[in-house]
């Protein structure tokens, strides 16, 4: 697999951290990672450097993680850009929300390397 | 009557903070946690994690432990060692509360899609209490990892 550089969006460093890790697990190497810790900052790190994938937390002070998503298609920012969500919100119409609102995947917070591995892989490959 | 259909409410949702617990404890951290009937010691310092809950229930829960247990907690989830109380511990504590949370009112439909989640707020210091006016029901749960210990309370204002 080639190296990629990804945003990570989430308003706990340690939580930013943990995700970086499971995809290292996973068996994606980075170029580089970007971090942001609500959906304002992300935009502006999108405005400024080309990302291959992005994780994004839902729930986030400032600009939450679904607000994010439509500023960044409204903004036409990173719009081939696969995002996965990464939340603790597990309810079907938060995911319907996010499938809706460009997300190309959900991953529930707690999540195994395995399951970060399964979501995020495919979309690496497509 | 009403008493009964809390003390139901109090077993089922009481199952479910042990099934949270125990969930987000082995797959972040790969630490198996049980449920205890004994109450933490008290200890001097404590840190607390506070999660707020709108929609369908309103309330906090909150999981709340002492120095040590929050560093070895921190460890877990980071593979980092911690000499103190710092940044770090109080974000680990935070999301670990916010997971616990979100693991347990995901176990329930009425709660699932109609409770929010508040981002997460944590407390530290020396003989505190957390107060809340006339909740309609506190359930709180102790727990034991290694040597160290917690508890995890849902406390509810109001149910819609």
């Amino acid at each position: 697999m080639t190296e990629i550089s990804a945003l990570i969006v989430d308003d706990s460093s340690v939580m930013r951290k943990i995700v970086e890790r499971a995809l290292r697990q996973a068996g994606v190497e980075f170029a580089k990672v970007f971090e942001a810790s609500n959906g304002v900052e992300a935009l502006d790190v999108l405005r400024e450097h080309p990302v291959e994938l992005i994780l994004s937390d839902i729930n986030m002070p400032s600009m939450d993680g679904l607000e994010f998503l439509r500023q960044m298609r409204a903004q036409h920012l990173a719009p081939d850009v696969p995002v996965v969500m990464i939340t603790t919100e597990s309810s079907q119409d938060h995911v319907r929300e996010a499938i809706a609102t460009g997300a190309r995947g959900y991953i529930r917070k707690p999540f195994t390397a395995e399951q970060v591995k399964d979501r995020i892989l495919p979309l690496l490959n497509s | 009557m009403a008493a009964s259909k809390q003390m139901n409410l109090a077993g089922v949702y009481g199952h479910g903070m042990d099934e949270a617990v125990a969930e987000v404890f082995s797959l972040m951290m790969g630490i198996r946690c049980a449920s205890v009937a004994d109450r933490p010691a008290d200890e001097a310092e404590t840190i607390s994690s506070l999660i707020g809950l709108a929609g369908a229930m309103s309330g906090t829960c909150v999981l709340r432990c002492d120095v040590q247990a929050a560093r070895r907690i921190a460890e877990a989830l980071t593979g980092l060692e911690f000499q103190s109380l710092d940044d770090t511990v109080k974000d680990a504590m935070g999301e670990v509360g916010n997971m616990v949370t979100g693991a347990w009112k995901g176990r329930y439909p009425e709660l699932a899609s109609n409770c929010m989640l508040s981002t997460p707020t944590v407390v530290t210091g020396s003989n505190y209490q957390l107060h809340t006016q006339r909740p309609e029901l506190r359930i709180e749960r102790y727990y034991r990892f290694e040597a160290y210990s917690f508890s995890f309370s849902v406390v509810c204002e109001s149910r819609q």
